[in-house]
C-alpha cells in the first residue's frame, strides 16, 4: 500500500512521540493476543499425551474425564490430570501459564474464599470472593471490554458519521430536521434507560451495544456536520462537481478523506468512554449478567470487600494502566494529525 | 345532596347484602349461649423492662420503598407489607414459647361446642388511630371487606368464605367468628382471630385498588405511618411514629414496650451499602446472619471498642422455605425425571461449605420444623451417579461441544434461574459451576428485587431462588393447590397441579381431627417430596445481629423461641421490648471522638439452643 506523503509525515511524526507509539503498540499486542486468550489463560490444557495419544483440548469440544481413564463424565480438571499422569507415567500435560478458567471456583481446605495470592496455589493476583482467579478473570473481563469498545466504536462512528456527513452535505430542510431530532433525543436520560431495560431483561453483549449506539451516536454528528460544511464549501469539491461528480463520489472520495484526521483523534477517546461505560455499567449491576468475567463486577467486589486489598488493586490497577495508555496514544494522534504542523497558510 | 342519595343508596346495598351473607339480624341481636367460658391470659414470653426510656428514633432500612400501601390486592405482597400488616392487629396473639393464646384485641374468648366457633369480648379502650373507637362493626366489616371482588385478592376471598364461614355480632364489644371446620383450640383461635376494618374508611368499588395505593389505613397497633413517608418520602423512606394516646397504654400487658418514638426505614437498594450506613451509626441495628458479614466484615475497631454490639440467639423454630423453586408449566421442567436430575446435580453441600462457611445446615424440604406436622425427609444430595440416570430416562443422554447434555431434538438441558438479589451472585456461581458437571446449564438471571418478585408472580420464571416465610402450620393450598397453579398473582410458584396433592390438601383442610391432620401434613409432604418441584437450600437455626451499644435490651427474657423479642418492634405479644437510650448514644458518640474505648460485647443467648 502506498500511503500519499502527508499521511507518512503524520505516521512518522506519530512514531516519535515515543510513549504514545510504545502504547500503542502494546495496546495492539494485546488485543491481538484476545484471539488466543485461551491458550494463556485456561483451565483447558493446550496439549496433552495421554498413553501415546495427543489431545489439544482448549478449542476442541469438552473432554470428559473418562478420556483421560478418570473416574467422572464431566470436564476434565487438567490440573490434576497433569498431577496424575506425572505420578502414573502415562503420559504428560503443558498447561497455560494461568491454568485457570474465569469461571472456575477454586476450594482449598481450610480456607475461605477470597484467597490471597498464591504463587503456590498459581494465584497471583489471589481470588475472589466466590474463588475464582482474579488475573484469569481480567484477562478474560479486558478481552470483553475492549471488543465491547471497538464494536461500539465502530457502529457509533458509522452511525454518527453518515448522519453528520449527510446533515452537512446536503444542508437545507434535512439539516434542519436532523438538528431538531439530535437535540431531542440527545435529552432522552440515557444511563436511565438502561438501568430500567436491565432491571426487566437481563441485558446481553448485543443488547448493550444495542443500547449505546441508540443513544451515543449523536456525539459525532455534530463534528462531521462541521467538517463537512467547511469541506463541501471547497474550491475543490466545487470543481469535481463541475466535472460532473456524483454524490457518492463526493462524499467518500473527497470530503471523508479529508476530514480523517477529525475521527481519527476522536478514537482513542471513544475507546476509554465505551470501556469506562461498560465497566460502570457492571459495576451498578446493569451490565452483563453474572458470571460473566467483568471490570465493574470485579470492581463492585474489591469496593465490597475492601478487607480483600488484592481485588480492588488488581482491578484499579488494570483501569489504570490501560486508560492512561489509550490517553497517550490519544495524545500522540492529536499532536501527530496537528494541521499546524502541515498546513501552511497563506 | 346528590352526595347523600348515593351514601344512602350505597348504604342500602351494603345492607342488604350483609344482612344475607352474615345471617346479622340488626334488630334483634343473637343471644350468646349460656354455658360459655370465658378465659383470658396476659403473660407474655418476653420480659419487658421498668428501665425502659421512651423516645427517640430507631433507624432501619428496607431494600425497596413498596409499591403500594395496600396489604391486600394486586402488588401488595412485597416485603414492606410487614410493616404495615403488623400494624393492624388481631383479636388475640400467640405467645411462641409455649403456644398459649395471648389477649390482644379482644380481651377474653370462650370456645362454642362444636369446635369452630370462638367468642370473643373485645376491650371496648381499643381505638382506631383516628379516634373511632373499634367495634363489633368492625370485625363485620372485615368479612365483608375481603369477600369482596373490589379488593381483588382472590387468596382473601377465599379464605374469607371457605376458612372463615360467619362473623356474629351480640352487642358492640361481643362477637364470634366461625371456622368451616373442626379444629384444636390453638388452631382453632390462629384461624379465626381476624383483625377489625375501619369501616368508616373504606369504600369498596371497582377503584378500589388505584383508590388506596397511598391511603394510609386506620390501625391499631402501636404506630402509625405518617403522610410524610408518602409526600415527602415516597421512594426514600417510610417512617413510623408512636401515637401519643395510644389505647394500650392504659393496659399493663404493653407497659415498658413500643418505647421509640420513631422509626425509619430508609430505602438503601444495596445491603453493602445499608452496612455501610450502619458502620457509620446511620443505622441502629443491623442484621448479621450472613457468613460473610459476621466472620469477615462486622470485625475491627468498631466492635472491638465496643460501639457496636454483636448478639447471638438460638432458635427452636420453623424454617423458611427457601431454594429453588422449578416451574413445572415449563416444558422441559414438567418432567419429572428432570427436576430429581436437578436435584441431584445442585451442589448444596459445597455452596454450604464454601461461602456460607458452615455456619448452614442443608434445608430438608418445604415444610421444616412444623413439629408432628414436619414429616421426616432426607434431602437429595449432590449425585451426579444419580442425576445422570434420571436424565438418562428423560432423554438428555449426549453432551454437546460444551459439555451439556442435550436430547434427541437438540434440546440442551439449560435453565434461567430468576433472582432478585447480588449477594446471592457467589452462592448461585457455585451451583451452576457444579450444575455443569452433571451437564445442566443454569443461566443466572439478576434482576431488581422487584422485577425478579413480579416476574415469580407472573409465573414467568423457569427456575426461581427465593423463599418464603413461615406460617404457623404448614400452608399448602396457597403454594401448591392446582387451584393458585398458572394463574399470575398465586404463590404457587412452582405451578404444581396435581389431583393426587390437591385431593390430599382438600382433606388436610377439611380434617378436624388433630392426629389425622398431621398424618395428612405428612402426607402431603411425601407427595411433594417425590414430585421434586422445590429444590430446598439451607436454614439457619438461630439469629445475629449488630447493634449499636445505645440500642437497650432488658437483662433477660428478650428472645422468645422463634427468635422474637429482641428489637421487634409491633408485635402485640413479644415486640417493642427494647429502648433506645440516648444518652448512652451522646456517650458514644462523644467516646469515639476522642478515642475512648469501652469493653466489646458479644451475648450470645442459649435460651433456645436446640
Amino acid at each position: 500500500m502506498k500511503l500519499d506523503p502527508l499521511t507518512q509525515r503524520q505516521f512518522k511524526r506519530f512514531r516519535e512521540i515515543k510513549r504514545g507509539w510504545y502504547s500503542a503498540v502494546v495496546l495492539v499486542l494485546l488485543i491481538l493476543s484476545t484471539g488466543f486468550t485461551e491458550l494463556l489463560v485456561n483451565n483447558r490444557a493446550i496439549v496433552v499425551n495421554y498413553q501415546g495419544s495427543w489431545h489439544f483440548p482448549t478449542y476442541a469440544d469438552f473432554k470428559p474425564g473418562t478420556t483421560f481413564g478418570l473416574d467422572y463424565a464431566y470436564e476434565t480438571n487438567y490440573r490434576e490430570l497433569a498431577r496424575h499422569l506425572e505420578d502414573t507415567q502415562q503420559g504428560w500435560v503443558w498447561l497455560p501459564p494461568v491454568p485457570f478458567s474465569p469461571y472456575e471456583i477454586n476450594t482449598y481446605p481450610d480456607q475461605f474464599a477470597p484467597h490471597p495470592p498464591n504463587a503456590e496455589q498459581g494465584h497471583y493476583l489471589g481470588t475472589d470472593t466466590a474463588g475464582r482467579d482474579v488475573l484469569a478473570r481480567l484477562v478474560y473481563g479486558f478481552r470483553i471490554a475492549i471488543w465491547f469498545s471497538l464494536i461500539l466504536l465502530v457502529t457509533t462512528f458509522a452511525v454518527g458519521i453518515s448522519v453528520g456527513c449527510a446533515m452537512g452535505y446536503f444542508g437545507g430542510s434535512f439539516d434542519l430536521f436532523f438538528q431538531r431530532v439530535i437535540e431531542v433525543w440527545s435529552n432522552v436520560p440515557f444511563l436511565y434507560v438502561i438501568m430500567i431495560i436491565a432491571s426487566i431483561i437481563t441485558p446481553s453483549f448485543s443488547l448493550l451495544i444495542l443500547l449505546m449506539v441508540l443513544f451515543g451516536w449523536m456525539g459525532m454528528t455534530w463534528y462531521m456536520r462541521t467538517a463537512t460544511y467547511k469541506e463541501a464549501a471547497r474550491d475543490y469539491v466545487m470543481a469535481s462537481r463541475s466535472l460532473g461528480a456524483t454524490h457518492s463520489r463526493l462524499i467518500f472520495r473527497h470530503i471523508l478523506p479529508n476530514t480523517l484526521s477529525l475521527i481519527i483523534t476522536f478514537v482513542p477517546f471513544s475507546i476509554t468512554g465505551g470501556i469506562t461505560s461498560l465497566t460502570s455499567l457492571d459495576y451498578l449491576g446493569f451490565g452483563l449478567p453474572p458470571p460473566t468475567p467483568s471490570w465493574g463486577e470485579l470492581l463492585k467486589q474489591g469496593t465490597d470487600n475492601l478487607d480483600a486489598l488484592w481485588i480492588v488493586s488488581s482491578v484499579v490497577g488494570a483501569l489504570v494502566i490501560l486508560l492512561v495508555m489509550v490517553t497517550f496514544i490519544g495524545e500522540a494522534i492529536r499532536e501527530a494529525f496537528d494541521p499546524k504542523q502541515h498546513t501552511i497558510y497563506e | 345532596m346528590r352526595q347523600l342519595i348515593r351514601a344512602s343508596m350505597f348504604g342500602l346495598l351494603c345492607w342488604s347484602g350483609l344482612s344475607q351473607a352474615l345471617s346479622y339480624e340488626p334488630l334483634g341481636l343473637d343471644a350468646l349461649p349460656a354455658d360459655l367460658e370465658w378465659q383470658t391470659n396476659t403473660a407474655l414470653p418476653v420480659s419487658p423492662s421498668d428501665q425502659a426510656i421512651r423516645g427517640g428514633t430507631l433507624r432501619q432500612h428496607i431494600l425497596s420503598y413498596p409499591l403500594t400501601l395496600r396489604t391486600v390486592g394486586p402488588d401488595s405482597n412485597s416485603s414492606t407489607r410487614g410493616i404495615i400488616l403488623e400494624n393492624q392487629w388481631s383479636l388475640t396473639g400467640l405467645n411462641p414459647n409455649d403456644e398459649s393464646i395471648v389477649a390482644v384485641l379482644a380481651d377474653s374468648w370462650a370456645y362454642d361446642a362444636d369446635g369452630k366457633t370462638v367468642y370473643y369480648r373485645l376491650r371496648e379502650e381499643v381505638r382506631w388511630s383516628d379516634g373511632e373507637p373499634v367495634t363489633a362493626d368492625d370485625y363485620l366489616y372485615t368479612l365483608e371487606f375481603m369477600r369482596s371482588d373490589a379488593i381483588v385478592a382472590p387468596w382473601y376471598n377465599n379464605y374469607y368464605s371457605e376458612q372463615i364461614t360467619d362473623v356474629k355480632k351480640y352487642d358492640d364489644y361481643t362477637i364470634s367468628v366461625t371456622s368451616a371446620v373442626k379444629k384444636s383450640p390453638v388452631d382453632l383461635q390462629l384461624a379465626v382471630s381476624i383483625s377489625p376494618t375501619a369501616q368508616h374508611f373504606y369504600t369498596l368499588d371497582e377503584n378500589f385498588v388505584l383508590e388506596y395505593n397511598w391511603k394510609i389505613a386506620p390501625n391499631t397497633g402501636p404506630y402509625q405511618i405518617t403522610q410524610n413517608s408518602i409526600r415527602r418520602g415516597k421512594g426514600k423512606y417510610l417512617e413510623l411514629e408512636r401515637k401519643d394516646d395510644w389505647w394500650g397504654d392504659q393496659f399493663e400487658q404493653f407497659k415498658n414496650r413500643y418505647n421509640a418514638s420513631k422509626i425509619r426505614y430508609r430505602v438503601i437498594k444495596d445491603n453493602n451499602v445499608a452496612f455501610r450506613f450502619f458502620e457509620k451509626g446511620d443505622l441502629d441495628l443491623f442484621g448479621l446472619v450472613l457468613p460473610e458479614l459476621w466472620h469477615q466484615k462486622a470485625q475491627g475497631e468498631l466492635y472491638d471498642n465496643g460501639y457496636i454490639h454483636r448478639l447471638k440467639a438460638y432458635t427452636d423454630t420453623r424454617q423458611p422455605a427457601r431454594g429453588l423453586f422449578l416451574n413445572q408449566a415449563d416444558p422441559l421442567l414438567a418432567d419429572r425425571n428432570v427436576r430429581l436430575g436437578l436435584q441431584h446435580s445442585m451442589n448444596f453441600e459445597k455452596m454450604i461449605a464454601t461461602v456460607l462457611r458452615n455456619d448452614y445446615e442443608r434445608l430438608p424440604q418445604h415444610y421444616t420444623g412444623y413439629g408432628d406436622y414436619s414429616a421426616d425427609i432426607q434431602p437429595r444430595g449432590f449425585d451426579l451417579a444419580l442425576a445422570d440416570q434420571y436424565f438418562n430416562a428423560a432423554g438428555f443422554i449426549e453432551r454437546d461441544a460444551q459439555g451439556y447434555r442435550v436430547n434427541d431434538q437438540g434440546t440442551r438441558l439449560s435453565f434461567t434461574v430468576t433472582y432478585g438479589t447480588a449477594i446471592h451472585n457467589d452462592r448461585l456461581v457455585i451451583l451452576k459451576e457444579e450444575a455443569r458437571k452433571a451437564g445442566v446449564e443454569l443461566v443466572l438471571e439478576l434482576l431488581d428485587a422487584q422485577a425478579s418478585y413480579k416476574k415469580t408472580q407472573e409465573k414467568r420464571h423457569q427456575i426461581a431462588w427465593t423463599g418464603w416465610s413461615t406460617g404457623w402450620r404448614p400452608a399448602y393450598r396457597q403454594h401448591y393447590h392446582s387451584e393458585t397453579a398458572n394463574r399470575a398473582q398465586t404463590n404457587n410458584i412452582t405451578n404444581t397441579a396435581d389431583p393426587a396433592i390437591d385431593a390430599l390438601i382438600d382433606a388436610y383442610r377439611a380434617s378436624e381431627e388433630e392426629a389425622e391432620k398431621k398424618d395428612l401434613s405428612r402426607q402431603i409432604q411425601q407427595a411433594l417430596h417425590e414430585r421434586g418441584a422445590l429444590i430446598p437450600s439451607y436454614q439457619v437455626p438461630y439469629t445475629r445481629l449488630g447493634y449499636w451499644r445505645w440500642l437497650q435490651l432488658p437483662q433477660s427474657g428478650y428472645v422468645t423461641r422463634t427468635g422474637g423479642g429482641l428489637f421487634d418492634l409491633f408485635d402485640p405479644v413479644s415486640g417493642g421490648i427494647f429502648w433506645i437510650d440516648r444518652s448512652v448514644k451522646k456517650a458514644t458518640e462523644d467516646a469515639m471522638d476522642d478515642d475512648v474505648a469501652f469493653e466489646p460485647v458479644y451475648v450470645e443467648n442459649t435460651d433456645w439452643r436446640q
